[in-house]
């Protein structure tokens, strides 16, 4: 019975302790093979996806993730933080509470999934003969004609300094441009004219992402931790100051629209 | 010479050779012993349970391993609506609206905030506390242990002071709201003498614009209920959860202009 042979035994295809023998991942001596000769992002690539990346694109995943450590608590996941350290939950609790905040439909983590998902798609349109301009129109018509394209504009602001930055890196690293990032600069051109909204990075990394290889879940999956180094400085600097100082709210910051005061029934 | 363990060797430790519980009885099914048929809550059937009691009771039952007496039960019920939510100015509410407002899995609202409910200052492990400083101090005298835990005030802090965890200021002044609550809970049979302690300890501080918090409340009443300390923070995001959730979940069909972003000009970086 297969519940009979999965009790009482673990069997794992990633790895594991063999307690005197060594640390294995992948079919590799974790210790042995990676400390002090392969960095941490390509060891958590490795446990993301299964496959050992070169360096440049271990490195090139690192810029982004600095591209995401913003210590800024009015994002989103960073205030989640930030309200941790104001009541001194502990620096883990918090900066895990933030992290998961980004497992959300409009920024984060999980719009990897879509973001990677959208332009391996439309570079099959594209090799099927669409244009740009009508992947963009296609992918506008599911949302009622509204241009919501995932990586492609962005909540607060226009522009993306994220993306220039990341254009300024892969120029010095001599990095090529793939077919997926060919085809999402052609979107973000005429998205640009059409709907005044420009490539974020979700829509940069996502493209480039597709180019080394990676499906949208791998994509996922290497963006885990991605915003967890600003959520945790976010954390730092209210817990380094009184408690509840952060933005504290007086009753009437709240505007309550609910029902006016009512008796409550006795029960019948 | 010096020792070292150049060869790592496992430790000769004996390990259970089955998962232990005292609190859930499986009666496994004839045909599949993957499947459980019944169950029993320490030693009561869920049926019966189910049909006969509330489901205070069962919580109550869950953790104290008996069921309570009417006056128990009246306690932790009329405590659990007072702690059902710990409002929407309260930084864990705030995460979990946060969360609501941008977007993020619904699965996850609670976690997030209950994670930042965890908290020792008004959160979770300020419960815990809470109840460890009243167990200590139940039988001396409460003006004297407030005497001298405010002689300790450091004069020169901002913000606000716990001189004992689940007892000090909010915003400068006397948490309003927990007075009235520790006053509607000692009202009832079912208080007993670590609530009353408390109010006395908190009484001394009313001078000195401090004293009862909602944590402080939450543990002297658990205490009263026969919890046991290390139970006492878990409790306490169990019983903030239906708030915390319901004020997150309010806001997850809004804009993300539904709350309030700062300006750069209200946002200042300090050196």
């Amino acid at each position: 019975m297969f519940w009979d042979r999965c009790r009482g035994t673990i069997r794992s295809r990633k790895g594991g302790w063999k307690i005197g023998e060594g640390v294995f991942s992948h079919g590799y001596n974790l210790l042995e093979d990676f400390v002090g000769s392969k960095s941490y992002f390509q060891v958590m690539a490795l446990h993301a996806t299964g496959r050992l990346v070169e360096r440049s694109t271990a490195d090139w995943m690192e810029a982004v993730y600095i591209c995401m450590s913003w210590p800024d608590p009015r994002i989103w996941c960073n205030q989640i933080g930030a309200l941790g350290g104001t009541i001194n939950t502990s620096i883990v609790m918090a900066t895990a509470a933030g992290l998961m905040a980004g497992d959300s439909k409009l920024y984060g983590q999980k719009p990897m999934l879509e973001g990677v998902t959208f332009i391996q798609a439309a570079l099959k349109q594209h090799k099927a003969g669409h244009t740009a301009s009508e992947i963009i129109e296609m992918e506008c018509n599911k949302h009622r004609g509204k241009p919501h394209i995932m990586g492609y504009a962005r909540p607060i602001a226009k522009g993306d300094e994220r993306v220039e930055i990341l254009k300024k890196y892969a120029l010095k690293n001599n990095m090529a441009t793939g077919d997926h990032l060919a085809l999402a600069n052609k979107i973000d051109q005429v998205m640009l004219e059409k709907h005044n909204e420009g490539i974020n990075i979700n829509g940069y990394g996502s493209a480039i992402l597709s180019d080394f290889g990676f499906t949208p879940q791998e994509a996922y999956y290497v963006s885990t931790l991605l915003t967890a180094s600003g959520i945790t400085a976010c954390y730092l600097d209210t817990k380094e100051r009184p408690a509840e100082s952060f933005l504290p709210l007086r009753c009437d910051d709240i505007d309550y629209q609910g029902p006016p005061p009512r008796v409550v029934p006795e029960p019948d | 010479m010096k020792k070292h363990h150049k060869q790592v060797q496992r430790r000769d430790d004996s390990f259970a050779e089955r998962q232990i519980t005292n609190i859930w009885h499986e009666i496994p099914s004839p045909d599949n012993p993957y499947i459980a048929a019944d169950c029993s809550c320490h030693g009561y059937n869920l049926f019966e349970l189910m049909k006969k009691r509330t489901f205070v009771d069962v919580f109550f039952l869950l953790f104290n391993t008996e069921l309570p007496t009417e006056p128990q039960k009246e306690l932790l019920e009329t405590l659990m609506i007072s702690l059902i939510n710990p409002g929407p100015r309260h930084p864990a509410t705030r995460a979990a609206m946060n969360a609501g407002v941008g977007k993020t899995d619904k699965t996850h609202i609670l976690p997030i905030s209950l994670g930042i409910l965890a908290g020792t200052h008004l959160g979770a492990a300020e419960v815990e506390l809470s109840m460890r400083f009243i167990k200590r101090n139940v039988r001396k005298d409460p003006g004297e242990v407030a005497d001298l835990l405010l002689s300790h005030k450091n004069t020169t802090t901002q913000g606000d002071w716990h001189p004992a965890p689940g007892f000090g200021s909010r915003f400068s002044g006397i948490d309003e709201l927990a007075r009235k609550i520790a006053c509607s809970l000692l009202a009832l049979e079912g208080s007993g003498k670590y609530l009353k302690w408390g109010n006395e300890f908190a009484s001394f501080l009313d001078q000195h614009k401090m004293g009862w918090l909602m944590p402080g409340i939450a543990a002297a009443a658990f205490i009263d209920l026969g919890f046991n300390s290390r139970s006492a923070a878990g409790l306490f995001q169990l019983l903030s959860a239906p708030g915390l959730f319901a004020q997150g979940l309010e806001l997850t069909n809004k804009p993300i202009t539904a709350m309030p972003f700062l300006n750069d000009e209200d946002y200042i970086i300090e050196k």
